[in-house]
C-alpha cells in the first residue's frame, strides 16, 4: 500500500514537472497573477493524487483531464469573486470522460507544438465568436451575461458560441486522435 | 424529443462548462433519450473547447511552489520536510470531495444503463413497427389488385441465369396496376436492378424497376401498368434505374417463346 502511494506521489510530482507551469497559466489567465492561481494548482494536484485511482491514462488525456479541473477550480473563484455569483455544479464537466487527444501532447515539446496549433486555431475564429468562447470559458460568463457585456442580443451570443465551438472543433478535427472515440 | 439547433446550443454550452441552470435538465433529459447526435457532439466539443485552454501560453511557478504542493500531499511524501503545517481540513474536504465523486459516478453509470436499455427498447420497437408497416403496405397492395374483378394472373418461370426463380403477376387491366411477387431471385450487385417488362403486340413495354429483400423475394406494384392488354410478361437484370428497351439477360419470364 505505501509502495504504491509511493508510486502514486513519484507519478504526480513527474505530472507537476510536466504540466504545471501550463495549468498555472491557465489559472493565472483567469484569476490573474497571484496567490489564488497558485491555490487552485495546489487543489487540482491534490484533487489528481486522491481521484487518481478513479482515472485511468489510457482512456484520455491527463493534461485535458487536469485542464478541466484547473479551468472549473479557477472559475469557481473567479465566481465568488463577483457580488452575484452563484455556486455552480462542475459535477458533469469532471465526472465525464476526459476528451480524447493527441497521445504525443505528453512530450513537452509536442506540448508547445500544440499550443501553437491550438492558439492558431483559436485566432483564425471570426472575432466576435472567439470573443464569445472566451467570455465564456476565461471569465465563466452565461449567455445572458455575454450578452449584456458586448451589448448583443441573446439569440446572437447563443449562435455564436455554437457556431464558434463548430467551428474550433473543424479546425482541430486534422488532430484529433480517432475523432468520436466510439462514443 | 428530436435533435434540434437548441440542443446544439445547450450542448456547446455544456462542452464549454457554461453555466445552464434549469436548461441542464431539458439537455439530459435529451440525451437521455439517447441521442447518438448530442451525444457524439459533446465528446467532441469538448476537445475543441479544450483548445481555448490550451492555446495560453504556460506560466513559470515559483520554484518553492513545487515542494510545497508536493509536500501537501501527504507525510508519504514529506522527504525530510515535515508536512504542510494543518494538513486535517484538506483532508476532511479532500476526502468529502472524494466521496461526493464516487457518488456522481455511480449515479452517472446508472443513468448510463438506463439510457442503453431504454435505447435497445427503442430500436427494437422500431424495428417491429417497421416490420409490421412492410406486412400492411404488402397486403393493401396485393388487395388493391386481387379484389379487382377483372384480376388476372400469369406464373413466370426462371431461366437464362437463374433457373431456379419464379414468380406471379396479378393485373387488373380496370385498375392499370399489376403486382409482381417474386422469389428465389438472386442478389444483384449495387448498380444493377431488375426491371419488369409486359409484351404488348410483341413488343417490351417498360413496367418499373425493383430490388428483392435479402432472401431474394420481391413485391412489386408496377404503378404505370401499360395498356390495353398485357399478352406475356419478362424480367432482366439491368443497370440501376432502368433501361427503355431490354438490354440485358431475361431472368423470368411468362409464355417462353
Amino acid at each position: 500500500m505505501a509502495r504504491v502511494e509511493a508510486r502514486d506521489a513519484d507519478a504526480l510530482a513527474s505530472l507537476y514537472d510536466r504540466h504545471g507551469g501550463r495549468l498555472l497559466g491557465l489559472a493565472q489567465r483567469i484569476l490573474g497573477a497571484g496567490g489564488e492561481a497558485e491555490e487552485v494548482l495546489q487543489e487540482v494536484f491534490l484533487f489528481a493524487w486522491r481521484a487518481a485511482a478513479t482515472f485511468d491514462p489510457a482512456r484520455g488525456n491527463v493534461l485535458t483531464w487536469l485542464m478541466i479541473a484547473t479551468r472549473s477550480r479557477s472559475i469557481d473563484r473567479l465566481r465568488a469573486r463577483r457580488p452575484a455569483s452563484r455556486p455552480e455544479i462542475r459535477s458533469l464537466e469532471e465526472v465525464a470522460d476526459p476528451p480524447a487527444a493527441p497521445d504525443d501532447v505528453e512530450a513537452a515539446s509536442a506540448s508547445r507544438e500544440w499550443e501553437g496549433i491550438c492558439r492558431a486555431a483559436v485566432s483564425e475564429l471570426p472575432e466576435d465568436q472567439r470573443r464569445a468562447l472566451e467570455l465564456a470559458y476565461f471569465e465563466g460568463l452565461t449567455h445572458q451575461e455575454i450578452a449584456d457585456r458586448t451589448k448583443s442580443p441573446l439569440g446572437t451570443v447563443k449562435t455564436r458560441v455554437r457556431l464558434g465551438l463548430m467551428k474550433l472543433r473543424e479546425r482541430m478535427r486534422p488532430y484529433s486522435k480517432g475523432g468520436s472515440d466510439g462514443a | 424529443m428530436a435533435h434540434s439547433e437548441r440542443h446544439e446550443e445547450l450542448v456547446a454550452a455544456l462542452a464549454l462548462g457554461m453555466p445552464l441552470g434549469a436548461e441542464r435538465a431539458e439537455l439530459e433529459a435529451h440525451l437521455a433519450e439517447g441521442c447518438a447526435v448530442c451525444e457524439a457532439l459533446l465528446a467532441e466539443l469538448r476537445e475543441a473547447s479544450a483548445a481555448l485552454g490550451a492555446a495560453v501560453p504556460p506560466a513559470a511557478p515559483p520554484p518553492e511552489l513545487r515542494g510545497r504542493i508536493l509536500a501537501s500531499l501527504g507525510p508519504s511524501r514529506g522527504a525530510g520536510r515535515p508536512a504542510a503545517a494543518s494538513p486535517t481540513p484538506w483532508r476532511v474536504l479532500a476526502a468529502a470531495a472524494v466521496l461526493l465523486l464516487a457518488v456522481i459516478v455511480l449515479d452517472d453509470a446508472r443513468l448510463r444503463r438506463d439510457r442503453e436499455e431504454l435505447r435497445s427498447q427503442s430500436a427494437d420497437l422500431a424495428s417491429r413497427l417497421q416490420t409490421t408497416e412492410t406486412e400492411l403496405a404488402q397486403r393493401v397492395l396485393r388487395a388493391r389488385v386481387l379484389e379487382s374483378e377483372d384480376v388476372q394472373m400469369m406464373h413466370l418461370g426462371g431461366q437464362g441465369p437463374q433457373p431456379g426463380a419464379r414468380a406471379k403477376v396479378f393485373w387488373s387491366p380496370a385498375a392499370r396496376r399489376g403486382v409482381l411477387m417474386a422469389a428465389n431471385l438472386a442478389p444483384l450487385p449495387p448498380d444493377r436492378q431488375y426491371e419488369l417488362w409486359v409484351f404488348l403486340d410483341g413488343k417490351p413495354v417498360n413496367a418499373g424497376v425493383f430490388d428483392p429483400d435479402t432472401e431474394g423475394r420481391a413485391l412489386f406494384e408496377s404503378k404505370d401498368f401499360p395498356q390495353p392488354a398485357a399478352q406475356n410478361f419478362a424480367v432482366t437484370v439491368e443497370p440501376r434505374g432502368g433501361m427503355p428497351a431490354p438490354t440485358g439477360p431475361i431472368v423470368l419470364v411468362g409464355k417462353p417463346a
